[in-house]
């Protein structure tokens, strides 16, 4: 009978947290930082949008290359216009597949297994990323940090502040997805 | 002979002082001052959004980059992490949306706004994704 209990209690809770499929942000965070002797470079983007379908374990994430906000203005102007060239290549995207969905929504599990594709300056590669999940009432937070060779997507950094770049950025996220209902 | 040394060396040392004074004030550039800067398109929520909507690449062109001036009414304020956003629609049309990054001088104003409230913005057009997204934006009206 206890059991009955339990399970109906889980049922319950379960359906009432996750009656929604669709989870989404507007307001998504993502950084990256560059660390290197010679110095150090971050830059911020508070308008990452991204949604995660709980039926099918999709994610997909995008943002605007130009929403990173860097502490100078010329490494804004030079990220902009000579590495990433975000006029031509204005977006970055990530789609995947949250792999072990279940046993998260269940509570058995707190790191997120994630594989999928991100799409920088038109070049898309394979990636495996690890997610820290954070579940309150209605929102579910993805935070992590993931690297990325700047390399793999043709990024050309010129010899003379070489020194200054890493060649792996290290990319941190933190995304608040609440019910979408719009 | 050594008169020439001497005047060579001050030479020498002026010549790397300025280019140092140079390098730091090339280093240092400051960010475009938004609150200062005219704007290059004055527009409301519903112009800017059926531009991005309509004809993004097109968009692109007109506004990326640029300083747009955006009036309309205040959907929802959000502050996570010390940074606040606030979301402008359409007086009539709630499905076209301009989604502002706000500097964080505008923190406080930001917070006393009221959903509803008719504004006037000032910020960096960045691009579209679901909405039309400004940075740096400041609060003019």
């Amino acid at each position: 009978m206890r059991f009955i209990i339990l399970i109906f209690w889980i049922v319950v809770i379960n359906t009432s947290v996750f009656a929604q499929n669709k989870y989404f942000t507007k307001q998504g965070y993502i950084s990256f930082y560059s660390h290197t002797p010679v110095e150090d470079i971050k830059a911020e983007n508070n308008q990452v949008l991204s949604i995660i379908d709980i039926s099918t374990s999709e994610i997909a994430v995008t943002l605007l290359m130009k929403s990173f906000e860097f502490e100078k203005a010329l490494m804004q102007e030079h990220f902009n216009e000579n590495y990433v060239e975000s006029g031509k290549y204005p977006k970055a995207n990530f789609s995947g597949k949250i792999l072990n969905l279940e046993d998260i929504l269940n509570g058995n599990n707190k790191i997120a297994e994630i594989m999928g594709s991100l799409t920088i300056k038109g070049i898309t590669k394979p990636i495996n990323i690890e997610s820290k999940v954070i579940i309150e009432k209605d929102t579910i937070t993805l935070k992590g940090k993931f690297m990325v060779a700047v390399a793999d997507y043709n990024i050309k950094i010129p010899a003379i502040v070489r020194k200054n770049i890493a060649e792996k950025i290290e990319v941190s996220f933190i995304l608040t997805h609440q019910p979408y209902n719009r | 002979m050594k008169r020439i040394v001497y005047i060579a060396s001050i030479f020498m040392l002026l010549v790397i002082l300025t280019a140092l004074f140079v390098f730091i004030k090339v280093y240092n550039k400051p960010h475009t001052d938004v609150k200062a800067s005219a704007s290059d398109y004055t527009v409301t929520v519903e112009n800017i959004a059926s531009d991005f909507s309509q004809n993004e690449e097109e968009a692109n062109r007109k506004y990326l980059d640029k300083i747009i001036q955006v009036e309309g009414v205040v959907k929802h304020v959000d502050i996570f992490n010390g940074y606040s956003t606030v979301t402008l629609t359409d007086s009539k049309d709630i499905t076209k949306t301009v989604v502002c990054n706000m500097a964080v001088s505008e923190n406080m104003k930001t917070v006393a706004l009221q959903e509803g409230q008719k504004i006037i913005v000032k910020g960096i057009c960045t691009g579209y994704l679901m909405d039309v997204m400004l940075v740096k934006t400041v609060i003019i009206n």
